[in-house]
């Protein structure tokens, strides 16, 4: 009779199989495989829940016909997906963002596990309908998860069609989009009388102007709030990346620069999501991290505003 | 949008892809045209060969071979490449084959004049132009398969046919100013905000040679004829 474990091999194998059943994580690659549950985020007024990190496509993904870099900015979304992200938002003015989006979710068979936000970005207010179905074929879906109309341009006419079209069930939640700062009083206006799900605006820990109204106003209304420019178009990482992480950030969860100014937006209680723009592999994965452990409670918010401006 | 709206957007809002991106573009127009880039070397030295040979003719071949080097850069780099991540790229690829057909209707129909050049400044202006420029991209990229070659990168294009503003008789060179002017200052805008600045080169040697073109314009005592 063959001898089919020899007393070392099978001493060797009770250890690593007693090992790997005390330690799963020790044979999982690390960076799949979060030690916590993600942060996740009720749509208010919903049942339904959302990662509190996202991704934009501001830039990263224009990269036109370049078969290179659309597999690089594939290898990007792939993470994303790996590390519990769903929420992704674009823009049909990003160039070639949107064919781009679409050809990576081909490629990773991906078009059931994304929550696709894009936005309506055209002064023809009669248009509604037609930019919505071009950009749904660009990305190679039946329809949106959310649609925004981009800086309120042509706001009434879309806001309206918007509204039909969320009725007919041809989109699930609707909103509006600011960035840089811009017509916030027009903006909260809208906000108070629309009947708006989502929100999104600029917000981080430098540009903090919506913390006086637009935030504790989407939480008074019940509209969920997507957080752009969360490092300020990359701005913040040129300011401070140089500079030491504070001694207690570890308390704040915080484990290098992108987790500190992610976890500061998404610990606001107002905020549903932050939709940071990567093209690397390496920075989608700090930036997921954000997506897990501990928040910064009201105390450490203020540190880390108090630390950032000290420096 | 209110003006105050307009003012709250900066330069960088305005270009909306990467270094990498752009960069790419030199790279992948040359793996794609390979090995047809040895003829725009080719063509590039053979100019001024045939600027200066005695007869007429030679010159307005140089001419015609000036306007497919701006039409070929154009509707190859700019609207074939460039165009697609950035819509108006594409509308400045239409404007240098604009320019290759003014170029030719110059050639056909008087706007290239015969008078004799000095040939020694010319021809180091046009040397370094198309022999120098090039390698600012490869020096930005850190690839030499990102040579910006004349006739297929429009930036060593329009800083060389800058030159031939000094070619060209009154009225034809003021129509043929604009696509360079608003180029070079359009790609140095771009070049500002991606921070590539060895890029910058080459919309400042542009404009410097336009303004070496108007000073080599020969006086009319001067004709070849």
């Amino acid at each position: 009779m063959t001898d089919w474990f020899s007393r070392r091999q099978f001493l060797i194998s009770a250890g690593l199989a007693g090992l790997a059943l005390t330690s799963p994580l020790l044979f999982a690659n690390a960076s799949k495989a979060p030690s916590s549950s993600p942060i996740m985020r009720r749509i208010p007024g919903t049942d339904e829940s959302i990662p509190a990190i996202g991704m934009g496509t501001w830039i990263t993904f224009n990269v036109g016909g370049d078969e290179q870099l659309v597999a690089q900015r594939t290898e990007v979304l792939k993470t994303f997906f790996e590390l519990g992200g769903t929420v992704v938002d674009g823009t049909p003015m990003y160039g070639s963002a949107a064919d781009v989006m679409g050809e990576a979710l081909d490629a990773l068979d991906a078009h059931d596990r994304i929550f696709a936000a894009t936005k309506i970005w055209t002064g023809d207010e009669s248009e509604t309908r037609q930019e919505a179905a071009r950009s749904s074929r660009r990305w190679g879906i039946d329809r949106f998860d959310l649609l925004q109309v981009h800086n309120l341009l042509g706001w009434q006419g879309h806001l309206e069609t918007l509204k039909q079209m969320k009725a007919e069930g041809k989109v699930r939640y609707i909103g509006i989009t600011t960035s840089h700062g811009r017509r916030h009083r027009e903006f909260a206006r809208i906000m108070e009388r629309e009947p708006l799900d989502f929100v999104q605006l600029t917000y981080n820990v430098l540009d903090r102007e919506v913390e006086d109204r637009l935030l504790p106003l989407a939480e008074e209304r019940g509209i969920g709030v997507i957080v752009n420019r969360p490092f300020r178009g990359g701005s913040l990482f040129r300011r401070f990346q140089s500079e030491p992480l504070p001694d207690w950030a570890g308390e704040a969860g915080v484990g290098n620069w992108a987790e500190f100014f992610l976890k500061y937006i998404i610990s606001h209680p107002a905020v549903t999501c932050a939709i940071p723009a990567t093209s690397k592999v390496g920075h989608m994965k700090e930036n997921m991290g954000a997506l897990y452990g501990k928040l910064p409670d009201a105390d450490l918010r203020q540190r880390m505003v108090d630390y950032v401006r000290s420096l | 949008m209110s003006g105050a709206d307009w003012l709250s957007y900066s330069l960088q809002d305005f270009v909306m892809f990467g270094p990498q991106v752009f960069l790419r573009l030199f790279v992948r127009i040359n793996q794609d045209l390979w090995p047809w880039q040895v003829l725009a070397v080719v063509v590039a030295i053979g100019i001024p060969v045939l600027l200066f040979r005695p007869r007429q003719e030679a010159r307005r071949l140089a001419v015609g071979l000036m306007a497919v080097a701006w039409a070929a850069s154009g509707y190859g780099f700019l609207v074939g490449y460039f165009g697609p991540i950035y819509w108006p790229a594409a509308w400045f690829g239409w404007a240098f084959v604009a320019q290759g057909g003014l170029l030719a209707a110059a050639m056909f129909f008087g706007g290239v004049h015969g008078y004799r050049l000095p040939s020694d400044r010319f021809v180091v202006l046009w040397l370094i132009a198309v022999c120098g420029l090039p390698w600012w991209a490869v020096a930005e990229s850190g690839q030499w398969q990102a040579v910006a070659l004349f006739g297929v990168a429009p930036g060593t294009t329009a800083a060389a046919g800058a030159l031939v503003v000094a070619l060209m008789t009154g009225p034809w060179r003021w129509f043929y100013l604009p696509v360079t002017v608003l180029w070079s200052l359009f790609s140095a805008a771009i070049f500002w905000v991606l921070q590539t600045w060895w890029l910058l080169v080459t919309p400042l040697a542009a404009l410097l040679l336009l303004g070496a073109g108007f000073w080599l314009s020969p006086r009319p005592e001067q004709n070849l004829d």
